[in-house]
């Protein structure tokens, strides 16, 4: 690989990685359209080093979560189990299904991220009782507090229905690993609507769990050669830096504006993938 | 209760040291790689040092991919001291399903 490539995998890992920062997504969903679009990367590949990226990014961001105590580490390693059993599924499924259908499933899931994006997401109501009580969230002692300085005290709250969060973790196993991404867009409504956690602990607890639901992926990845050191390289160092740099501009900048202009640039992106797909467009770039 | 907390506390700061620590390992040693890789070397050593430095990077994506297993193995070390057996299962479940992620990729390649 010529440096002038490694460089600009570097730099687009690096540019997508603080975009997705400043709106605390994983930079996934922008790095692997590009680097198949303009980088004439495989989608194969650049989902390979997308997912290293992903967990590069979630495990450089995890420690000042862990130590503010937002991440609930109990509720992590239970969902866990089903985003793991998902990326299983992923991982097969990822084998079979055809590349344009990949890239369909991309660009629902831009759209769908868009949509998101645009819709402002709303602290949900804690629940005061679990909607499963005397379930398996009070059996596995996951229900939690917080300390938050905005509200200047402890902030307990409840899990919501357990079963419910869990179906939908499955299936955001099974997008990150097909994908490549951190998969937000079904990991928010599980975490808002399902589990009913507060904002910032949601936040904290999907950022800590998208490394270990990402390595199941990348771990059959990397053994069956879809990940690809010189290009998978540049684009974790990349993601780590862009993610420091992504949550250093969160402090300064207004998010409402960038939301609106990464919403055009989602659909944007979703467009071209779906003309790619369906044979219209072409891949192409320096790689 | 309070002997939980601390127990919680402790793993909590554990896990984020080493996510930390283990972050800037990978890093480093994928950073160093590529400047192996990218450094115009004198041709007599060119070809050596190109090889030390994919070896490199191959050494830092695969520590960046063995790091989620290290903090589930942490918690289900933590879990297991702290006798708390339900949640050791669950991490232990967790870990089970890694590990057929690597065989599934196994199999894939011997097919």
């Amino acid at each position: 690989m010529d440096i002038g490539f490694g460089f600009w995998l570097f730099t687009v890992a690096l540019g997508a990685s603080a975009l997705g920062g400043m709106l605390g997504m994983a930079g996934g969903i922008f790095v692997v359209p590009i680097l198949t679009m303009y980088g004439g990367v495989d989608i194969r590949i650049a989902i390979g080093a997308s997912i290293v990226s992903v967990i590069a990014c979630s495990c450089g961001s995890a420690a000042p979560f862990l130590r503010e105590r937002l991440t609930n580490i109990r509720l992590a390693i239970v969902l866990e189990t089903a985003t793991v059993l998902g990326a299983l599924t992923g991982v097969l499924l990822s084998g079979i299904l055809p590349e344009a259908v990949l890239l369909f499933i991309f660009a629902a899931v831009l759209l769908l991220s868009a949509w998101q994006m645009l819709a402002r997401r709303r602290e949900p109501e804690v629940a005061i009782a679990s909607t499963e009580p005397g379930g398996l969230a009070t059996a596995l002692r996951l229900h939690s507090s917080y300390e938050d300085r905005a509200l200047g005290g402890l902030v307990h709250y409840r899990i919501g229905s357990l079963s419910l969060g869990l179906a939908l973790m499955y299936g955001a196993g099974v997008l990150s690993a097909l994908l490549g991404i951190g998969s937000g867009v079904l990991k928010i409504p599980a975490m808002d609507s399902a589990l009913r956690l507060p904002i910032k602990v949601s936040s904290a607890t999907s950022n800590f769990m998208i490394g270990v639901t990402a390595t199941a992926s990348a771990g059959a990845y990397f053994i069956r050669g879809d990940i690809v050191p010189t290009i998978a390289g540049p684009v974790a160092l990349g993601s780590v830096l862009g993610a420091i740099l992504g949550a250093r501009i969160l402090l300064v900048i207004a998010s409402d504006r960038l939301r609106l202009l990464f919403a055009v640039v989602l659909v944007g992106l979703a467009a071209q993938l779906a003309l790619t797909a369906s044979g219209f467009g072409s891949f192409g770039g320096p790689g | 209760m309070k002997r939980q907390q601390a127990d919680d506390l402790r793993l909590d700061h554990r896990l984020a040291a080493t996510l930390q620590y283990g972050t800037w390992l990978a890093s480093f040693v994928i950073a160093l790689g590529l400047v192996a890789t990218w450094t115009p070397w004198p041709p007599s050593i060119l070809a050596a040092a190109q090889l030390v430095g994919a070896r490199l990077v191959v050494a830092g994506v695969a520590l960046f991919i063995l790091l989620p297993v290290l903090r589930v193995l942490l918690m289900l070390a933590a879990f297991i001291r702290a006798r708390d057996h339900r949640l050791g299962a669950v991490a232990a479940l967790v870990m089970i399903l890694i590990l057929l992620g690597f065989v599934v990729g196994l199999a894939e390649v011997a097919r």
